[in-house]
């Protein structure tokens, strides 16, 4: 692979309704950053919001979903 | 077994399933001890109901931990452990059941209140129907491609952002502006994506599609606006900080000065800060979701708080407190000039008929001494108990009382003298785009059609010569009467100064070398501007300050008409700039209402800036720390009330939560209240805050 991992990066984003306390963020994100092609997740608190900028040939969107489950929460891909 | 595994898995219905369980085992264990009288099973049922509901709260307690995070998951670990190991089985349960609930509750409700987007997001539809290749089909619409074509059916939402090609419709554009009356959409107009069309077929060529709409603009606005924390949210956060600890310390004492491990343990249950954490946060997303569905776009916790401090407002007056542009709002008659009118002025007259009222002019302008009769038209009809024409749909907003708005009357039934002398000048100014022509030929066109002149010559700075029918219409300023030779006599005069006196802009009409009469035109108040000012002011704003580049006497004018507090008039940018900083300097909180570049400095140095108007601007919607997307300046006494609530609101939450924390731990001390009992009123006191904080989004 010679190709930019930045020129491959998208912004995907998750939304969960079930963030109920603020020190989840810190867990979510952690696991999140942990994965492989995951270049920085942010987790909005106030509205469920989770931003993740990734390389989606290395890590899918769905996997981003089934990493927030472990971490304890459901989620769901948005489109803004 | 896959559904097993979904139980398993899915961590909402994993945690259900604890929480049942754990629920069950407790009711088993109650119905052996006291149904059946047995108390050998007690111990093991409430130690596997602890253990069932714990595991969840442990493996989250250990996951913050990891991030060296000192969790409310750990002290509730803690504490249901030691109750464990010091044989309190019970309380170890209770506890344990009693978090789960509560945390499944809280994480039900916070959906709920974080819902008040979910309208926003629902709005926008998942379908578009588009042309492509000459026949139509269904593609997702954020598929859609900038420069198509889509087609919208009557009742059906609007997929993209776009302009109209064809067909006509009324568009409920509420999702977007908040503003419930549709607004009538026509060839080449703007449509929002997420607004619905009424009535009517449209063909739309696609300029915004997907995350490049307004819709979904608004809503990443209102999302970093409710993640973007308040001050008060932030103290919250510092608190927070070194609370938790401070606890797990101040169990540990009580331990060491008591040697009592149940105090301890208890200490660590009710001092859990749950609802403290939640209470700001949960006010502010519920009150900047109230505000944008009212329209408001406020950004920011920062400006939540502002917003309700606010206790002066500048506003600038062109196109915020008027409308922008001049109307007919004055006709001052050359005395003699309609003696002996015939009625029906106008009415079916076409080009090329005798016009009925032509000898009349005529007579009327010859020889008679000339005496302006100025007609105010605003005073005659407060005198009178004029009533407003129904016809105008904007008097059912503004209302006209004798405090009212007495500026919005453009469609006042003038004399059948007054109709006259605008007709005339309509018939020269009809060949012509200047502006101040505009509001004489839209009066004119209500009486009928008006006729081409037969010559017309302009004027540059002075105004209009046309002939008709033989008859020579001169309409412009002074100076052009000057030119044609034409008298103006002190009556006249008199007229004219005291068209200016009233910050009109008199516009002469003379017919065959006599003057018969001046026209005033002014930028007209808006009729929601007087109820605004009033509306402001019963929200505890208490100097509402105009601050225009215009003259002094049409603002003047417009200011008595709309109850302005401070009038400052022939202001240079710099000039509103340091009004704003006098306005702070006497202490006032400002905000300043502008959409002008000219008003940049004033805006930026005012403590709050509000942007009207902002749907189709994104600049407007990106810079204003709170943008209104209607032109509806009710919408910042209404912004005011929604900052105000959620200010309140939010100390609200901070008393619940304190309160609660303090007496429980006074409790605790004092050896009144047991860990269940303590965990089951903190776990009612998170959902307090959270109940309290979605009362936001049901006010009006």
């Amino acid at each position: 692979m010679t190709v930019h991992t930045t020129d491959r990066l998208v912004t995907t984003l998750l939304r969960s309704q079930e963030l109920s306390c603020p020190s989840c963020v810190p867990k979510i994100e952690k696991a999140l950053g942990a994965l492989p092609g995951v270049e920085q997740a942010k987790v909005h608190f106030n509205t469920g919001r989770i931003e993740v900028r990734h390389d989606p040939t290395v890590t899918e969107p769905e996997t981003l979903v089934d990493t927030v489950r472990r971490a304890g929460y459901e989620s769901a891909v948005s489109a803004y | 077994m896959s559904r097993l595994m979904i139980r398993l898995t899915n961590p909402v219905q994993r945690r259900l399933w604890l929480t049942a369980g754990s629920g069950g085992l407790i009711a088993l264990a109650l119905l052996t001890r006291y149904g059946l009288g047995s108390q050998s099973l007690w111990g093991p049922l409430m130690t596997a109901a602890a253990l069932l509901a714990g595991s969840d709260i442990a493996v989250r307690a250990w996951n913050s931990l990891r991030v060296r995070h000192l969790s409310i998951e750990l002290l509730v670990t803690i504490a249901a452990a030691g109750a464990l190991v010091i044989g309190e089985h019970w309380e170890a349960a209770a506890v344990t059941f009693l978090f789960m609930v509560g945390a499944w509750l809280e994480a039900r409700t916070m959906r709920h209140t974080r819902g008040a987007l979910r309208e926003l997001f629902e709005a926008a539809p998942a379908q578009a129907t588009v042309l492509r290749d000459g026949s139509t089909i269904e593609v997702p619409a954020h598929a859609v491609l900038p420069g198509e074509i889509v087609l919208v059916r009557p009742g059906e939402k609007i997929p993209v952002d776009g302009e109209v090609l064809t067909g006509a419709a009324a568009v409920d554009e509420s999702t977007i502006t908040g503003e419930p009356i549709p607004v009538e959409k026509a060839s080449g107009e703007p449509v929002y994506a997420g607004t619905i069309a009424h009535n009517g077929m449209l063909q739309i060529k696609a300029t915004g599609v997907g995350a490049d709409t307004t819709l979904a603009r608004i809503i990443r606005r209102v999302e970093e606006a409710q993640e973007e924390r308040a001050p008060t949210q932030r103290m919250i956060e510092r608190f927070a900080a070194w609370y938790t600890p401070s606890i797990i310390g101040l169990a540990v004492l009580a331990f060491l000065f008591t040697r009592d491990m149940h105090l301890a343990l208890t200490l660590l249950v009710v001092g859990c800060p749950g609802a403290l954490v939640i209470s700001t946060p949960v006010s502010i997303v519920a009150g900047i979701g109230r505000a944008a569905r009212a329209g408001i776009l406020i950004k920011g916790g920062q400006h939540l708080e502002n917003a309700g401090r606010i206790t002066a407002l500048a506003v600038d007056k062109t196109g915020t407190l008027t409308e922008g542009r001049p109307r007919l709002v004055e006709v001052v008659l050359a005395r003699g000039v309609g003696a002996g009118t015939v009625t029906g002025v106008g009415a079916g007259v076409g080009t090329g008929d005798t016009l009925p009222w032509l000898d009349v002019a005529e007579t009327g302008a010859v020889e008679e001494e000339l005496v302006a009769v100025v007609e105010e038209t605003s005073a005659s009809a407060l005198d009178s108990g004029w009533t407003p024409p129904l016809s105008d749909p904007s008097f059912e907003i503004g209302g006209a009382g004798p405090d009212g708005v007495d500026e919005t009357w453009a469609d006042a039934r003038w004399s059948p003298e007054e109709r006259e002398v605008i007709r005339w000048a309509a018939i020269a100014e009809a060949g012509s785009g200047h502006p101040l022509g505009r509001p004489i030929v839209e009066s004119a066109l209500e009486d009928g059609p008006l006729p081409t002149p037969d010559q017309l010559d302009e004027h540059a700075g002075m105004g209009l010569r046309a002939n008709h029918e033989g008859r020579e219409i001169v309409v412009g300023n002074r100076r052009l009467m000057d030119r044609f030779g034409i008298e103006l006599d002190a009556g006249i005069d008199a007229g004219l100064a005291e068209l200016r006196a009233r910050g009109r802009t008199p516009v002469l009409v003379a017919v065959d070398g006599a003057v018969s009469g001046i026209l005033g035109l002014a930028d007209t108040a808006r009729p929601s501007a007087a109820p605004m000012v009033a509306q402001l002011h019963r929200s505890g704003v208490r100097n509402v300050v105009m601050l225009t580049g215009d003259d002094r006497a049409a603002a003047g004018a417009i200011a008595a008409t709309v109850g302005i507090d401070e009038v400052h008039a022939e202001l240079l940018p710099e000039q509103k700039l340091e009004h704003i900083r006098r306005l702070q300097g006497a202490g006032y909180h400002v905000a300043m209402v502008g959409d002008g570049i000219n008003d940049a400095p004033a805006l930026a140095a005012a403590d709050t800036s509000i942007a009207m108007g902002a749907a189709g601007s994104d600049i407007a919607i990106e810079t204003a720390d709170i943008a209104l997307l209607t032109d509806d300046l009710g919408k910042i006494a209404e912004a005011i009330d929604i900052s105000r609530a959620t200010l309140g609101n939010m100390r609200q939450n901070l008393v619940i939560a304190l309160v609660t924390v303090g007496a429980l731990l006074t409790g605790v001390l004092m050896g009144r209240v047991h860990m269940a009992g303590g965990m089951l009123i903190h776990q009612l006191s998170v959902l307090a805050v959270i109940g309290n904080g979605m009362r936001l989004g049901w006010r009006k």
